[in-house]
């Protein structure tokens, strides 16, 4: 009988609390968890990192990880150049054609911000970092990479902290576009340096450069931009769905923000084709992508004030 | 003053799940050393200090994650009903009981959860959610548990005499 006392009052305990945090109402508690615990957890994961290094190899094997992530943020940073450039200069051509005016890209205000924590539930891809409404946060904005590429959005967000949901968790879904003429990652001097954390300060994005298109073979005849849905996936990590059956698309090509719905802006980097899965009579194929930056071991992320989703904007 | 040192062995164990533990992917998850603590607790020290302990480890184990708080605090429940019903056999040792609710536990666990995440409007994979989280992080639960069973088993109160008898030889585990 007590066994059953106990069990119905779990249940309510549990219940209201659940429909508390739903609403908010707890987010006060959970903030001042973050507060307190954040150092602990930083040094954590400050102690986890080398012994993680160690598991993974060989001796000397950490470093060569670290050195692959920097020249692996090295390209991405070309190749977030890169697409920013060739759509820039699209952008510019259509405008040009169309109204007879110039568009210039607004600088772009940055927070800097680190992650504190991981999700642990595997059924959820999320990271919760130490800048939250008093930074000027709100649940919906867009979060980068040091290197500029997409890796998802503020999910939830407490006065000093917030959660954001990486672009692999599964109710994430982006509109996006396979770019077909996007050229190789240019070596421009005009790169953007990684960043460190600290004080939020605006960061201006790199301006695109008048250069001359160079098509690559991956065009399509016509040249226009293939659109799909870049969703979290359990199994694949992030695939894009929803590509036409014919589209022109292959592994290696990249993939980048298409801007429709306003939720995020447009030529935003979120990674690679890996693989392309076809099912005959399907109007619609599958492929998989490789994230731009790795998402499992983020440390520090870039959150896009200056640019309000659709969603925060609305009525 | 159990109660306060188990409450604070759970903190730093939730601190460790969302910090240090997500570098260490094991099946493609990562251990989950509160759910592992409060279910070595509950075989180990018995119904009446796990009514206590576990509802509060999952607590705890909530306040430093994106989950609703309380998901675990409803999670957890079958740990406690699954020790119950495994301390009513009479068996020489406490580490396979241990093992067994850590099991059963971790997959009432994950299904728990993922019904709570789905009634607070996150879409779930039900088939993928079975084989690529819950089904692994059983398994690596159970894996795990000897670290955090053994410290437990070793610091608890010698069992008394039972419906064994005093001189029945017993595992060392």
């Amino acid at each position: 009988m007590r066994l059953v006392w106990w069990l119905a009052t779990v249940v309510a305990i549990g219940l209201v609390s659940i429909i508390l945090s739903h609403q908010g109402t707890t987010d006060p508690v959970r903030n001042l968890s973050l507060t307190v615990t954040s150092p602990l957890q930083g040094g954590l994961r400050d102690i986890a990192s080398p012994i993680d290094d160690f598991f993974a190899g060989v001796t000397d094997r950490g470093s060569l990880v670290r050195e692959n992530e920097r020249l692996r943020e090295e390209l991405e940073r070309y190749k977030v150049q890169a697409t920013q450039r060739q759509d820039a200069e699209q952008r510019a051509r259509d405008l040009e054609a169309a109204l007879g005016v110039r568009q210039s890209r607004p600088g772009d205000q940055l927070v800097v911000a680190n992650v504190i924590a991981q999700e642990p539930s595997g059924v959820k891809r999320e990271v919760a970092i130490d800048r939250g409404q008093s930074d000027g946060l709100d649940e919906g904005m867009v979060v980068l990479s040091r290197g500029g590429s997409l890796i998802g959005t503020i999910s939830r967000v407490y006065k000093d902290f917030a959660w954001v949901r990486l672009v692999t968790d599964p109710n994430s879904a982006v509109n996006a576009q396979v770019d077909p003429a996007a050229p190789a990652p240019a070596q421009d001097s005009g790169s953007q340096q990684v960043l460190t954390p600290g004080t939020p300060a605006p960061q201006a994005s790199p301006t695109p450069s008048p250069a001359t298109p160079t098509p690559s073979p991956s065009s399509n005849p016509q040249g226009d931009a293939v659109r799909g849905v870049a969703e979290g996936d359990l199994r694949n990590g992030l695939v894009l769905d929803l590509l036409p059956a014919d589209a022109p698309v292959k592994p290696g090509d990249l993939v980048v923000t298409s801007g429709l719905g306003g939720n995020y802006p447009r030529a935003l980097f979120i990674g690679s084709i890996k693989e392309i899965e076809e099912r005959p009579q399907a109007p619609f194929k599958t492929a998989s992508v490789e994230p731009a930056t790795g998402l499992a071991d983020l440390d520090t992320v870039l959150v896009l004030v200056s640019f309000k989703p659709a969603r925060l904007s609305g009525p | 003053m159990r109660y306060i040192v188990a409450a604070v062995v759970v903190w730093l164990l939730a601190l460790l799940d969302v910090s240090a533990m997500p570098y260490l992917k094991v099946l493609g998850v990562t251990p989950d050393f509160v759910l592992i603590f409060a279910a070595s607790w509950a075989v180990v020290r018995g119904q009446n200090e796990s009514l206590v302990i576990v509802p509060l480890a999952g607590f705890l184990r909530d306040l430093p994650t994106s989950d609703p708080l309380g998901t675990s605090v409803l999670a957890f429940i079958p740990v406690v009903l699954l020790a119950s019903a495994v301390r009513l056999r009479a068996l020489d040792s406490q580490f396979l009981p241990t093992v067994a609710v850590v099991l059963g536990g971790s997959v009432a666990y994950g299904v728990m959860a993922a019904l709570v995440l789905s009634a607070t409007g996150q879409s779930i994979d039900w088939l993928h959610a079975i084989l690529r989280v819950i089904a692994p992080l059983a398994l690596v639960n159970a894996l795990f548990a000897p670290i955090v069973y053994l410290p437990l088993h070793w610091l608890a109160p010698a069992p008394s005499p039972g419906i064994l008898g005093p001189r029945r030889v017993t595992s060392p585990l």
